[in-house]
């Protein structure tokens, strides 16, 4: 004995309740209102197949009240219904039927525009169900993995007997407890004698997990309640049973109306009478079994067999009109409770066509008894498929009633549906959304195709709606749980960089500073002083073997022929349509083998290219990727050569290091290759050295550089710097469609070279007119990065980079430019400001600096 | 999660750590209008092609494989 909070007040429940069987117990018969018409809808199903019982719990919305056991203390809610659900003043919709004709959205409101805008506030608050908890920040759930033989879905008769049946590795998941929602003793004996029988088999259980959908491969994502597994099987085998058919007649809807094996279940498990005076519409060989359960919790049971015509009631049902075969009759009472056929619980098993999916039991022989199960469960079990067979007879529409509870559709939508011609059941589904609700079509999918079917439409167009996931409703964690955990890469100067004030962003998967806080003080160091950057990121690559040479002049435009030992050259990578997918360095070590850096996004694309080429040529090479164990700092300024003879015993000159090239010199006691290159415009040196060692080298230059008034800078800075030099950033000033003459780095490929990646694309493009290329810009004021160029209302490019620049004394940026009648126009306009073409060089057009 | 992909060295992977390399096409053509061909114009076959996949979350290795297009699952060979 216990109890839980319902809307405030208190509600006593009983060992092994469920929400919903305690409510009811409690008095409670209207558990929700419905999505559009706002009638009452109670206890329905109550094995978890309708939407009709979805509560709040503990400020959870969308939880299923027959299905979810109780807690002590827990809080629970009904969610529809204005002001409650009990009193719901939209019940009034249910007399407006004709002011919301099926396709709703599609005709009122249209016109005018204005009346949407009000009229969505209004629908938006009195429909939907339940309120998400917003402040409620959700944690990822963990994921594992799980790689199986067979997984079988549902631990009932035939789930359990394929799963002992099966060999190899098995697991068995159920969305409940095995055996917990067996209601009569012989379904249940037999379920503990297979539970057995697969537990000594050496079956994995697992319970309380729910299977959301499967997917290719096959693959079953699992959602437990602190968990979600990932299951890869070889097979699957859904055994998920079946549900009674819903009727369709006039009240089907109404409170007080039940699924037959539902009633039985509250009858037998939780000691709940669904009601006083119960009529049973015993239609299956099942029924019986439902009938006893009823009849020994003291019921007074009519039982009768036919079509019901028609349930009528107030708040709940009070009379039913059945047509049996000895002609009408009417009953007063206080249950409806219907076992007219079976409806497969098959959406799992209509998600897959793939053959490694099977069905056992009742999800592909509906009704079936006991043995029938067990022995469809052997025979999947042991890679036996079993032949599906349709229930029949399926029960009829009435000329009224609903047959999409979750969604309000009636069959008077259908009709109207069908008459403004939309006569398939696909089409059916989407313009009346049945089958679209909470409950995913379970009760209501066959009756849309059977609907299709007695009107008559065209054999390919009366199938059954495609099932796709979620197959039961997954939470926001579970969908950000496992794969999804975001990336953030840090270098080993990231505390360094924090400590010293940086403004951390990301830049792709990496956390790089931003600045320090005083972007035009560290562009000043870096011109007239000295100053230092982490450029870990780079992408750091070593290649040798036999073939080395071979791979990278295959893979690269430039002619690593004549890139000496000790000397280093610009690296451009072209894809296979010759288009400019990235830019580094080559530099040329003294054994034979190849150092080789990359931009810091372009990684795993320059990793993976090599390897591709390497495979497919079939040549010997080791490449390996030093990313992630080297750091690198860039020493740049005038008086960088001056800052590492404070901290190295080596010959810095130009002899020993030259200009580009580079050389494996110590400094501060850590070794290191430095590469002179000119990215920045100044005097420069990448030191590149074992990353466990980059904290110690990036203090002892800072301490060193003290004498200069050395500082760091960052990626702000570097963005100013480098454009003061016309150096572009592969992607930001680069179009996709770019080959190297369109960005004037035509000086970067070796044309004479007999055969590179992309050679045969640029030879074929260069007979094609040059009709955009990326330019340099002047402007008479300061311009946004984007902004587009025109010439009068003619839009011909845009600005990729620009800045002040302090060096140049002018408002400088790069941008691409497209031609008019064949020619580049040179005066622009740029948002409201005036632009005018130059050379991209703004700054030592000479290059003198960096030579040093 | 679904599809697996043999990789020599790790075996049976998801295909998500793999980083997919379109269908196996030749390495070059002998002039600029066949390597249009090759560059632009897939075969885009309903069955079964040879496919490159590189294993990115993974040992980085590139494997051909076999897939048919239509059933999404690798053959054999």
């Amino acid at each position: 004995m216990g109890s839980l909070r319902f809307e405030g007040r208190r509600v006593e429940t009983r060992d092994g309740d469920t929400i919903g069987s305690a409510l009811f117990r409690h008095g409670v018969r209207t558990f929700s209102r419905s999505l559009k018409s706002h009638r009452r809808r109670g206890l329905y199903c109550a094995t978890g197949d309708c939407a009709n019982c979805l509560v709040t719990v503990d400020g959870v919305p969308g939880e299923r009240a027959c299905t979810t056991g109780v807690r002590e203390g827990m809080r629970v809610q009904r969610e529809t219904g204005w002001p409650s659900t009990e009193h719901d003043a939209l019940a009034i919709n249910d007399t407006l039927h004709w002011a919301m004709p099926v396709g709703f959205y599609y005709k009122v409101f249209v016109r005018p525009r204005w009346l949407w805008e009000v009229a969505e506030k209004v629908i938006r608050r009195t429909t939907g169900t339940g309120t998400l908890p917003v402040t409620a920040a959700a944690a990822p759930k963990p994921t594992r993995y799980a790689r199986v033989d067979v997984l079988v879905i549902g631990g009932g008769v035939a789930g359990l007997a394929a799963a002992a049946a099966a060999e190899g590795r098995v697991l068995l998941v159920d969305e409940g407890q095995i055996g917990a929602a067996a209601s009569d003793p012989a379904t249940r004996a037999a379920i503990e004698r297979f539970a057995t029988q697969a537990r000594a088999a050496g079956v994995e259980l697992l319970e309380r997990h729910a299977a959301i959908g499967i997917y290719e491969g096959p693959s079953v994502p699992l959602v437990g309640p602190d968990e979600l597994v990932e299951v890869e099987a070889a097979r699957v085998i859904v055994a998920t049973g079946a549900v009674e058919a819903h009727g369709v007649f006039p009240g089907n809807d109404l409170p007080g109306v039940w699924l037959a094996r539902g009633a039985a279940r509250l009858a037998a498990l939780h000691g709940v009478s669904p009601g006083d005076r119960a009529v049973v519409v015993a239609n299956t060989d099942d029924a019986a079994a439902s009938v006893q359960t009823l009849r020994d919790a003291g019921i007074e049971v009519t039982e009768v067999r036919g079509r019901v015509l028609e349930a009528r009631g107030s708040k709940q049902v009070a009379s039913v009109t059945v047509l049996t075969p000895e002609g009408r009759r009417a009953f007063a009472c206080d249950a409806l409770v219907l076992s007219l056929g079976w409806a497969p619980r098959d959406t799992l098993l209509r998600m897959s066509p793939d053959p490694e999916v099977s069905g056992a039991g009742d999800v592909v022989l509906p009704g079936c008894t006991l043995a029938e199960a067990a022995q469809s469960g052997r025979a999947a079990g042991g890679g036996r498929p079993v032949e599906p067979r349709l229930a029949e007879p399926w029960p009829i529409l009435e000329e009224a009633g609903y047959v999409c509870v979750c969604e309000d559709v009636d069959v008077h939508d259908l009709e109207a549906a069908w008459d403004e011609g939309w006569t398939s059941s696909e089409i059916l589904k989407r313009y009346t959304t049945a089958t679209m609700g909470p409950c995913q079509g379970a009760l209501c999918s066959r009756h849309l195709s059977s609907f299709a079917e007695s009107k008559g439409a065209a054999a390919g167009a009366q199938g059954r709606t495609t099932a796709r996931p979620p197959a039961r409703a997954p939470r926001l964690e579970d969908l950000i749980g496992g794969v999804h955990e975001v990336i953030e890469r840090r270098t080993a100067l990231h505390e360094r960089h924090v400590e010293a004030g940086a403004r951390m962003d990301r830049s792709g998967v990496w956390m790089r500073p931003g600045h320090y806080g005083d972007t035009n003080g560290e562009i000043r160091a870096v011109r007239e002083r000295v100053s230092i950057m982490d450029v870990s990121t780079l992408g750091k690559f070593w290649v040798a073997g036999r073939d080395a040479r071979a791979l990278l002049d295959w893979a690269f435009p430039l002619d690593v022929g004549a890139v000496a030992p000790g000397r280093a050259r610009y690296l451009l990578a072209l894809d296979e349509a010759g288009y400019v997918v990235d830019d580094g360095l080559l530099a040329a070590l003294a054994d034979g083998t190849y150092y080789l850096t990359s931009t810091s996004g372009g990684a795993d694309r320059m990793e993976a290219s090599l390897r591709n080429w390497a495979d497919r040529l079939n040549l010997h090479v080791h490449l390996v990727n030093q990313t992630a164990h080297l750091g690198a700092i860039n020493v740049a300024g005038p008086y960088a050569r001056e800052l590492l003879a404070a901290l190295s015993q080596d010959d810095l000159s130009r002899a020993a290091i030259p200009y580009p090239g580079h050389a494996e010199i110590t400094v501060a006691g850590v070794a290191c290759r430095a590469i002179a290159v000119g990215f920045v415009g100044e005097l420069s040196y990448e030191l590149h050295h074992p990353r466990s060692r980059s904290v110690e080298l990036w203090n002892a230059l800072l301490d060193a550089g003290r004498a200069w008034d050395i500082r760091p800078h960052g990626l702000d800075a570097l963005d100013v710097l480098r454009l003061e030099k016309g150096h572009l950033f592969v992607a930001q000033d680069t179009m996709p469609d770019d080959h190297p003459t369109k960005l004037g780095l035509d000086w970067a490929v070796a044309r004479d070279k007999t055969s590179f990646v992309g050679k045969q694309a640029l030879v074929r493009m260069a007979a094609l007119p040059l009709d955009r290329k990326l330019v340099g810009l002047r402007f008479d004021g300061v311009p946004q990065r984007g902004a587009p160029l025109s010439v009068g209302e003619r839009i011909v490019g845009r600005v990729t980079s620009c800045a002040v620049s302090d060096a140049v004394g002018a408002s400088i940026g790069l941008g691409w430019l497209r031609t008019i009648d064949g020619a580049f126009p040179q005066a622009l306009v740029a948002g409201d400001l005036r632009a005018t073409v130059t050379p991209m060089h703004f700054y030592d057009a000479t290059g003198e600096r960096p030579r040093g | 999660m679904s599809l697996l992909v043999v990789c020599p060295t790790c075996g049976e992977r998801p295909f998500s750590e793999f980083s997919f390399g379109g269908e196996l096409r030749e390495v070059s053509s002998p002039d600029p209008a066949a390597d249009f061909a090759r560059v632009y114009l897939r075969d885009n076959v309903a069955g079964v092609q040879d496919e490159r996949w590189f294993h990115l979350l993974g040992c980085r290795r590139w494997v051909t494989r076999s897939r048919d297009t239509v059933a999404n699952r690798f053959v054999e060979g």
